[in-house]
């Protein structure tokens, strides 16, 4: 979808063109679900968790003032239902979270080595793991992140120069038993 | 690690694609929020001034798409935003009510107020629990300085409050004054989506032409739960949602308890000067049902019929609910049955009836609720019952437990077809009682009418500490009926009393000769349930007669009768729960109850006060000069042990009622 158009169906979503937003959720809903499994690394959660956050975006669209790019401004309306979601699911445990289809396939030295990369990134601090997420798996700029987190450029790279400590850790404890 | 490794790993986790039907539910979902968000906006502009402002050219909109519910999920929808922007519905609500309320109330609640009240804060805390999104109006709020109150053409000052959440604003309610643009008087008055059944007070009557007086018992106290639900947000009450009755029986009063069960109640009559009319007096009959010890419960066959609508999505309710049916868990024996129902689109059974001893899967099936659907109330209901009556013990308490937000919109929604039939299935042995969650769409008189032919209660439960009340402390008498179609008889004294009226029970007023007629049906009494029923009677000989005498009738003085020390006569009629026949209770209502002392009189006392408080809440036709002020100094001095803070909750809710009503009319 080209900017204009974008921007179009925004407009006329807020002004409640009901087709608009229509056309505005298919177009999204993939990037939102892709966001919402990258943070809880299960299909259930992030089918859950998307449809929440689509729900949100219902309400909060009248919100958005084109000051970012859309998908910036997606992010933390789906990064916080999904904490939330999660911060249920710890209250209320059923399972260990982990989707059984995906986590049991055989896998590869490195596959494992990039699954405890990746368990040990969900056990970061959340703000923390949301830099990381955001500026490595979605691509952003440090100032881009820092804009979907709400705060400064500054703390964004200090969040991400923490969780790179943190996860070096877990590499040199590789590399001794290694 | 570098960054390119951090970068190839998360970029190469495998995304197992969405699910197409997750994906169309989410969007459906979605689009039913995005409809519902547009007709709030519309309708409840005044709550959304910021809001209206920023986005208004949806204001030119005209008419919009109804929603459509059959088609998806869609109350859920107005659920969850109401949790997504708690704040700004607070708002909303309040102002709404408060249109409905009649008059129009603009409020401002002191931050003495808030900060009193725990109902209140139990709310906002709950509120906050789940206040996931991004709530944009509070943003807003926070960032536009408070502007000086402005005035309007007319003239009058229109204030807002907004409570912002505890979260985001301390606690402390931030008022807003919007400019004179965003107040759009509303456009119509009749929007409350909570239904009552509108009914006149029971008026004043003349002993010489109506000398007895017959009504049915009732425990309902759901109406206790509304009003203090209204109260905390800064509204009055509509006056048909007050019940008298039910405000009264909403607290235990400490009446001297029934020895035996083979005479399944108490009762105490006193007789206390009127405090809102000189020389009025004021019959108080108290019952008090005989409490089963623990060791003599009898074994329960419980059914939950939990109502898993779209609307249910919704802090106060579904999780409420949730959690209410777990603190009942609790109460319950392991050898006793819990079964659970939902119902939503399509009505399900969610677990088969199971021992409370694998208390694990019953839990699992509660967590495992989502809100969902539209209801269909009544093919749930006959779900219900068919797991009831397939686990029917005749030694059992069998009982359907409906848990709602309001109405059966799909299914049997002829509601005559479903009274015979909860009435039919209650001649089986199944009763069923109704609890009701959360507001805006509470369907009360259905809600009243179900339980009522179902042998059971209704109650409304707004917080975690009112379903304990119902579900925990009053477990087994809304489980365990003692006594069934108790019915109360006044026989009053025409050589004594001139003037006679009930205050209260108007919906459970009975015919004289229904009261020794077996086949007519009248409410029922559990387990440690008191109920109060007070009558304010003017004596003979005094000034405030209301109904002028007949020039015709004699007024000789009477000579001596053999009955010339009792005002009254009272008659009760009951049917232990398996029996067809009734057995009567009299008692006479002397002058020497007058000189009641301790405990009894300070029960009459507390009785008495929330008699007043409901009758002024219903505009205060009999109670002459009476104030709130007068209501609060009267409970302060018969509040007792009050062990769960109850009494003291209600002088609160007296001090809020004074506030909603000082400010000015519109």
């Amino acid at each position: 979808m080209t900017e204009t158009s974008e921007t179009d169906l925004i407009e006329r979503a807020q002004r409640g063109d009901r087709s608009a937003f229509e056309a505005l959720l298919r177009s999204h809903y993939d990037a939102m679900y892709r966001m919402a499994y990258k943070w809880c690394g299960n299909r259930e959660d992030a089918q859950d968790i998307t449809q929440t956050a689509c729900i949100k975006l219902a309400r909060s669209l009248a919100s958005f003032r084109f000051q970012s790019a859309f998908l910036t401004w997606l992010y933390p309306l789906v990064i916080n239902t999904a904490k939330d979601w999660m911060r249920a699911r710890a209250r209320h445990p059923a399972g260990d979270g982990k989707d059984p289809d995906y986590a049991q396939e055989p896998v590869a030295e490195q596959k494992v080595y990039a699954g405890q990369v990746l368990d040990r990134i969900r056990a970061l601090p959340e703000r923390e793991r949301e830099a990381i997420y955001l500026v490595f798996s979605e691509g952003l700029s440090h100032r881009e992140a820092a804009q979907a987190m709400a705060c400064r450029e500054s703390t964004v790279s200090w969040y991400i120069h923490e969780a790179r400590k943190k996860l070096r850790s877990l590499r040199e404890r590789e590399a001794r038993h290694g | 690690m570098d960054e390119r490794q951090l970068k190839e790993i998360l970029g190469a986790e495998a995304v197992p694609p969405a699910d197409e039907n997750a994906r169309k539910q989410a969007i459906n979902l979605a689009l039913a929020a995005f409809d519902e968000a547009r007709r709030e906006t519309r309708k409840k502009r005044q709550g959304f001034g910021l809001l209206g402002r920023l986005i208004g050219r949806d204001r030119k909109r005209s008419k919009g798409r109804p929603m459509r519910k059959s088609l998806v999920l869609g109350g859920s929808a107005a659920a969850l935003l109401m949790m997504v922007a708690t704040a700004s519905v607070f708002t909303a609500r309040s102002w709404l009510d408060a249109q409905r309320a009649g008059p129009q109330r603009v409020l401002m609640l002191d931050k003495a107020d808030a900060g009193r009240d725990p109902g209140e804060k139990r709310e906002r805390e709950f509120a906050a629990a789940e206040q996931a999104a991004p709530a944009p109006t509070i943003a807003e709020t926070k960032r536009k300085p408070a502007k000086q109150p402005s005035v309007d053409a007319r003239g009058q000052l229109e204030l807002q409050y907004r409570l912002s959440s505890p979260m985001q604003g301390g606690g402390v309610p931030i008022l807003v004054v919007p400019s004179p643009g965003d107040v759009v008087p509303p456009h119509y008055q009749d929007v409350g989506r909570d239904q009552f059944q509108s009914v006149e007070q029971n008026p004043v009557k003349r002993v010489a032409e109506d000398p007895v007086s017959t009504f049915s018992i009732d425990v309902d106290t759901a109406s206790y739960a509304f009003v203090r639900r209204q109260l905390n947000h800064g509204v009055l009450p509509q006056k048909d949602a007050v019940r008298i009755e039910e405000l009264i029986n909403y607290f235990t009063y400490a009446y001297p308890l029934p020895e035996a069960r083979e005479r399944p109640f108490e009762t105490t009559v006193s007789v206390t000067p009127s405090p809102w009319k000189d020389g009025n007096k004021l019959i108080h009959i108290g019952i008090k049902g005989y409490d089963i010890e623990p060791a003599e419960k009898p074994r329960s066959n419980l059914v939950f019929l939990l109502d898993v609508s779209g609307s249910m999505n919704a802090p106060d309710k579904l999780p409420l609910m949730v959690n209410s049916m777990k603190l009942l868990l609790d109460t319950l024996g392991p050898e006793d049955t819990v079964a659970i129902v939902v119902y939503a689109g399509a009505a399900g059974t969610v677990l088969e009836p199971t021992k409370v001893a694998e208390k694990n899967k019953i839990l699992a099936a509660l967590d495992r609720l989502q809100a969902g659907g539209s209801t269909a109330g009544a093919e749930g209901i006959r779900q219900a019952y068919a797991l009831a009556e397939a686990s029917l013990d005749d030694k059992a308490v069998n009982r359907v437990i409906l848990a709602t937000d309001g109405d059966f919109n799909v299914g049997i929604t002829n509601r005559e077809e479903l009274k015979d039939f909860i009435e039919r299935k209650r001649d089986t042995g199944v009763f069923l009682s109704v609890l009701g969650f959360g507001q805006g769409n509470l369907n009360d008189h259905l809600m009243q009418t179900l339980a009522q032919n179902g042998n059971g209660v209704a109650a409304h439960i707004d917080t975690l500490n009112e379903a304990r009340k119902v579900l925990v402390e009053e477990a087994s008498s809304a489980l365990f009926p003692i006594a069934k179609d108790v019915k109360i008889q006044v026989d009053f004294n025409p050589r004594k009393v001139a003037e006679y009226r009930l205050i209260g029970y108007e919906t459970r007023a009975l015919a004289r000769e229904d009261f020794s007629n077996d086949q007519v049906d009248a409410g029922d009494i559990g387990a440690g349930h008191t109920v109060t029923a007070i009558y304010e009677i003017t004596p003979v000989g005094s000034e405030n007669r209301m109904i002028e005498p007949s020039r015709y009738e004699t007024t000789a003085a009477v000579s001596e009768t053999p009955f010339a020390d009792e005002y009254a006569f009272l008659k009760i009629r009951y049917k232990l729960p398996d029996q067809d026949r009734s057995t009567l209770i009299t008692t006479p209502v002397t002058l020497a109850q007058e000189s009641a002392t301790g405990a009894s009189a300070r029960e009459a006392q507390w009785a008495t006060a929330v008699a007043a408080f409901g009758q002024l809440l219903k505009g205060g036709k009999y109670t002459g000069a009476y104030t709130y002020d007068d209501v609060i100094a009267l409970a302060q001095g018969a509040k007792g042990d009050d062990r769960f803070g109850y009494r003291a909750e209600f002088i609160n809710l007296v001090r809020l009622a004074r506030t909603a009503s000082a400010l000015p009319k519109n």
